[in-house]
């Protein structure tokens, strides 16, 4: 715009031009890409706080992140609508991803190993570690006895999938899973694990999957968040480990882009109810009142974080109609209590999340993430396993069945499985009926349904004791890149400027779209 | 998929005559330099004098010396330029025209690495990647919209619904949204939208407040490919209408007032692949043959 680079080129280190504090331009050492992306945001603050108010609020609709046009009269423009278009034509418009928080065992679950039957309490082979770096929990164990699965498997389905006895629901839908067992990453702790799952990154502060598909698709209903998590109750609690909104974060996005959590009860979103008496004229006047103040301290300081908060305040009051409408199941025909089983009526369930979750596909909501914990059975994992599958496994038929009979799941992804995989050797005393697993970086599996992935087949190898890849590995970075694809989005375009870079979900390593998994 | 694998065995011009198989140049390294190269370095336009769209030009280099150097990648020209960060001046392809691949920039660097043959025999390179081309460009679905958008972004104020684009590719079409606001849209608001029309490649209508009169409208959407009308009032008698449009593949009928009668009005459907009948009052028998697996 107006701003000239080379103007700033001549001031002296620390020179304070036109009574503002010293900037990054004064940093001699900063380099000229920092110092671009400063003067860009600088150019939208003398902009926007100088220029005439019409004119700053349509310049904010391509600032803020893309769902801008709730702040504007009317609704998202083609004009700028194009910016939020996929680049190529989308499989998917809204994921469900039900995320088994702590790690489930793939022995128990997805990766049938019938050679290990005869191996019991035999030493896993040093070979097969190959030097491996263990973790605290076991590092100093004498021995490293195999530990079979105690929960049989059957193929089902055309697809011929071996589903664990644990999940005889799930088995009934085995033709349309995309079983895959060849996922690994780098951490082997929860932390940096989860994270890295759910975010593409180690280190806390990126935004997650749900929020970059956010910013780059925009809403298809305006009246509910984009991104919405829920955290279910508990069947069993062992070695719970802490969920925080770290995962589901915009990170430097705009904070429009996090998730909302959705509540357990009877206020699913806190705070959005009206206190006693405040009506909604009173509560309209006062929202008006707040964003006419926060209009003011924009238009002086210029941080479009408050344009953030601006829009927030407004989604807020849509969601005083929009979210009593969505959670009332009254309507809900006994066809669907008898599909998602009992639980489903108690709120907070993992039965009832799943129903909420479908609700939520149906009225557009892009990304939906459901947690469930406790899968971190480092032991007694025969009885909490169970315990576990018995609570998940007819809501996760359930929500699959039901996206499939209301002509859903064509575009609907559905994501299921944890942060890591876990150890083939049992942590701790060995029982044939009892025994335990640590954490397993190198392999993990998980699955995936619907929206334009491959039905009815199973991707990459795992040797003969689920510890290395033997065939077709998938980084958490290529299963990112290939979600993205389904949505029609090229993951080396997603980016956002910060800090210097040009920041993405699937980040600077390589990665890559897999081509097997998708229809 | 977007990709579909190129078999040399599907393509006898690219066999070298004098061999048994073809040669890793003709059936690996010439379809790259085609695709990406000899736009501007081949018969038409020789920029910097160079041509790429023989193996005898190619090797004979630009206006500044040769570009391959056999068996030393690093003082091929060629190779270097396909190697710099993108938004290098000198990087190429030049122009923004897109980059080659990662397992095309393999090729060239296979070819160039083992010593630049011409004869050299696919089979030595059994760690190849395998190449692949874009499907044909797909015909287009839709008129392009972006001459109207001032027309359509008015429309998108006026009745409180969005028209998104489906994809960066403007002949792509346009999605009618109505999630936001779905009591707004009846009938009335179907037939506001006639001047767009042709742009729109998919309705979602589910939980609107249209009806038979509206399916009416809605016959006349010829690019229309997919239409959901969940949990609307439309009935059998409204259905005929649709087996008119040409293009329609889907449409989805959940909760509605359907019966089998409305079915078999659909069976006209030129293009019908997928219909979903749940919660309606179609029975089996009926909806067998043109519904999935519900």
């Amino acid at each position: 715009m107006n701003h000239d680079p080379s103007a700033h080129a001549h001031h002296d280190l620390c020179s304070d031009h036109g009574g503002e504090n010293p900037t990054v331009w004064d940093l001699p050492q900063v380099p000229p890409g920092l110092k671009q992306e400063w003067l860009e945001l600088e150019t939208r603050r003398h902009f926007l706080g100088r220029g005439a108010k019409a004119l700053g609020w349509a310049g904010l609709a391509t600032i803020l992140g893309r769902t801008a046009p709730n702040l504007l009269a009317g609704n998202a423009s083609p004009l700028g609508g194009l910016g939020l278009a996929p680049n190529f034509a989308p499989k998917a418009k809204r994921a469900i991803y039900l995320f088994m928080a702590g790690a489930p065992s793939q022995f128990e679950t997805w990766d049938y190993k019938p050679g290990l039957a005869d191996m019991f309490d035999k030493d896993l082979p040093e070979s097969v570690r190959g030097g491996q770096v263990l973790t605290g929990m076991t590092a100093s164990q004498a021995r490293f006895p195999i530990a079979p699965s105690r929960y049989s498997f059957s193929q089902h389905g055309k697809a011929g999938h071996w589903v664990s006895e644990l999940f005889p629901h799930t088995a009934k839908i085995a033709d349309d899973l995309c079983v895959i067992k060849s996922l690994h990453t780098e951490a082997i702790n929860h932390e940096p694990a989860i994270l890295q799952i759910t975010t593409g990154n180690m280190f806390p502060g990126r935004p997650s999957l749900g929020a970059w598909l956010s910013y780059g698709l925009g809403a298809a209903n305006d009246e509910l968040p984009t991104f919405v998590v829920m955290t279910s109750k508990m069947p069993v609690r062992a070695n719970v480990q802490a969920l925080s909104n770290r995962l589901w974060s915009s990170g430097f996005l705009s904070p429009e882009h996090a998730a909302v959590s959705l509540r357990a009860g009877s206020d699913p979103v806190l705070y959005i109810n009206n206190p006693k008496g405040v009506d909604s004229g009173l509560r309209r006047a006062m929202i008006d009142g707040v964003n006419d103040l926060n209009r003011q301290l924009f238009e002086r300081v210029g941080d479009p974080e408050i344009n953030a908060r601006i829009s927030q305040y407004e989604m807020a009051f849509r969601m005083q109609t929009s979210v009593p409408e969505l959670t009332d199941f009254s309507n809900e025909p006994q066809s669907t209590w008898d599909l998602y089983g009992p639980k489903a009526k108690e709120p907070g369930t993992f039965a009832y999340n799943c129903l909420m979750a479908r609700r939520l596909a149906e009225r557009g909501v892009l990304f939906t993430q459901i947690f469930l914990r406790s899968w971190d059975n480092h032991s007694n994992l025969p009885a909490n396993i169970k315990t576990l599958a018995e609570d998940s496994d007819q809501p996760t038929y359930a929500l699959v069945t039901d996206l499939k009979r209301r002509g859903l799941l064509d575009d609907t992804v559905v994501i299921w499985g944890g942060e890591f995989g876990r150890t083939v050797y049992s942590q701790g005393v060995l029982r044939p009926d009892n025994y335990g697993r640590d954490h397993h970086p190198r392999c993990f599996s998980m699955w995936m349904a619907g929206g334009g992935v491959k039905p009815g087949i199973s991707f990459g190898e795992t040797d003969d004791f689920s510890y290395n890849i033997a065939k077709d590995p998938v980084h958490i970075r290529d299963l990112h890149a290939t979600i993205l694809h389904l949505f029609g989005i090229d993951h080396n375009k997603l980016s956002f400027k910060f800090q210097g870079l040009d920041q993405k979900l699937t980040g600077v390593l390589p990665a890559k779209v897999i081509d097997g998994l998708l229809a | 998929m977007a990709w579909v694998g190129l078999c040399a065995a599907a393509l006898p011009a690219l066999v070298n005559a004098q061999e048994a198989e073809p040669s890793f140049f003709a059936a690996r390294v010439e379809p790259v330099l085609d695709r990406h190269c000899v736009a501007c370095h081949g018969p038409e336009k020789q920029k910097a004098e160079l041509r790429l769209d023989t193996f005898e030009q190619t090797m004979r280099g630009s206006d500044a010396g040769e570009v391959v150097k056999p068996g030393d990648l690093k003082s091929s020209e060629l190779f270097r330029r396909i190697t710099l960060p993108d938004d290098h001046e000198e990087f190429m392809p030049a122009d923004g025209k897109p980059p080659l691949t990662a397992d095309e920039v393999r090729i060239l660097e296979l070819w160039i690495g083992s010593g630049a043959s011409a004869t050299a025999p696919l089979s030595a390179f059994p760690n190849a990647p395998v190449l692949r081309q874009p499907r044909a460009v797909a015909a287009p679905l839709a008129p392009d919209w972006r001459p109207h958008r001032d027309a359509i972004a008015a429309l998108e104020r006026e009745l409180g619904v969005k028209l998104a684009p489906r994809s960066q590719v403007a002949t792509d079409g346009l999605v009618l949204r109505t999630a936001s606001a779905p009591a707004r849209c009846d009938d009335a608001t179907l037939a506001r939208l006639a001047p767009v029309a042709a742009f729109i490649v998919e309705a979602q209508l589910a939980r609107t407040r249209i009806s038979d009169a509206g399916l009416a409208t809605l016959s006349t959407w010829e690019n229309l490919l997919s239409l959901d009308l969940t949990l609307t009032a439309v009935t059998s008698g409204g259905l005929a209408t649709l087996a008119k449009l040409p293009k329609i593949e889907t449409i989805n009928l959940t909760d509605t007032a359907v019966d089998d009668t409305g079915l078999d009005k659909l069976r006209a459907a030129p293009s019908l692949q997928r219909l979903w009948v749940f919660g309606t009052k179609v029975t089996d028998a009926n909806e067998a043959p043109l519904r999935n697996a519900w």
